[in-house]
């Protein structure tokens, strides 16, 4: 029965729900993907998946993490560590359905678009990140959001190492613009699990 | 500099993603993922269990083993009346010999703990 038994394992720390996790106690799992279900399905939205394809590769990638939980060392938080699931994931499927592709493709034609120099105060990291194209957001995501390396990223999203280096460093200068003049406000606007 | 705290910043508000309003039922979607598979693999497994026990017995069937027991019970009557006068231990042998019903019974039973046990391991593990 979901949601038996979780005050039990409210009280424990991430690490030792991953050690009940490891030895098949599903709940004590349950709790991990309570505490940090937000935190996964918010960086995949921010790759641009959508809310129910978020949420599907969402509970994927907690159930891969469930499968390999006793590959988890601990060198790393364990949010960190589905995160990484789950853009891996997420791009798979985009291959997949041959979408990523399309996206690299795009990219091109959407530097013409790129909007600079809007300070409206309100802006916050996710409207910041709709002025990346679709491969700039998708590759400051990856290293900023899911914590992949550049050679990581550059390997899940198979281009070149150089090709994901310019991505992120266009989209950080777009983001820079976008998000210098809130300094402070939109730091602590928002609280969150991650 | 200015760039290093850019990003630290950046990753600061990657991190702080706002805790989503269905959160809790979220959770209990993956946790009853984690049920189903769980209970489906037990029963995989345990009904693997089942038909390995029933291939093995069958084989055990097809290889004569009621001719090998009556001449295992033969010889067995032999050593006995050979050896009645040192022991009357190989008596039972000769009894498991008068009836094939004892063997299928060991085998039906044999084929159930085998399943039995395969699905308690499963379950410890």
């Amino acid at each position: 029965m979901p949601g038996f038994g979780h005050t039990k394992f409210a009280t424990l720390h991430d690490v030792e729900l991953c050690t009940q996790s490891a030895m098949g106690e599903r709940r004590a799992f349950g709790e991990l993907v309570r505490r940090h279900g937000s935190a996964v399905r918010g960086v995949l939205r921010r790759m641009g998946a959508q809310g129910a394809e978020a949420d599907d590769v969402a509970q994927d990638a907690f159930l891969t993490a469930f499968e390999r939980i006793a590959e988890f060392r601990g060198e790393g938080t364990f949010a960190a560590w589905v995160k990484k699931i789950a853009a891996r994931l997420y791009l798979r499927r985009l291959q997949r359905d041959r979408r990523l592709g399309a996206m690299t493709a795009e990219a091109i034609e959407d530097e013409a678009d790129v909007v600079h120099g809007d300070t409206d105060a309100t802006i916050d990291l996710e409207e910041a990140l709709k002025v990346l194209s679709a491969t700039e957001r998708l590759c400051v995501t990856m290293c900023f959001g899911a914590g992949l390396s550049h050679t990581e990223a550059a390997e899940a999203l198979n281009l070149p190492l150089g090709t994901v280096k310019s991505h992120v460093k266009r989209g950080l200068e777009k983001l820079r613009t976008r998000l210098a003049p809130e300094d402070g406000v939109v730091l602590e606007g928002r609280r969150g699990n991650g | 500099m200015a760039e290093l705290d850019f990003e630290r910043r950046l990753e600061r508000l990657f991190a702080d993603a706002p805790e989503l309003a269905d959160a809790g039922p979220f959770a209990d979607r993956v946790e009853r993922r984690l049920d189903a598979g769980w209970t489906a693999r037990r029963w995989l497994i345990g009904a693997a269990g089942v038909i390995g026990g029933v291939i093995g017995a069958s084989q055990l069937m097809v290889s004569n083993l009621f001719q090998r027991v009556e001449t295992a019970g033969d010889s067995a009557r032999l050593l006995t009346s050979s050896f009645n006068h040192m022991t009357t231990g190989a008596d039972w042998v000769a009894t498991v010999s008068n009836g094939g019903t004892v063997v299928w019974a060991a085998a039906g039973l044999a084929v159930i703990m085998m399943g039995f046990v395969l699905t308690r391991v499963i379950g410890e593990i």
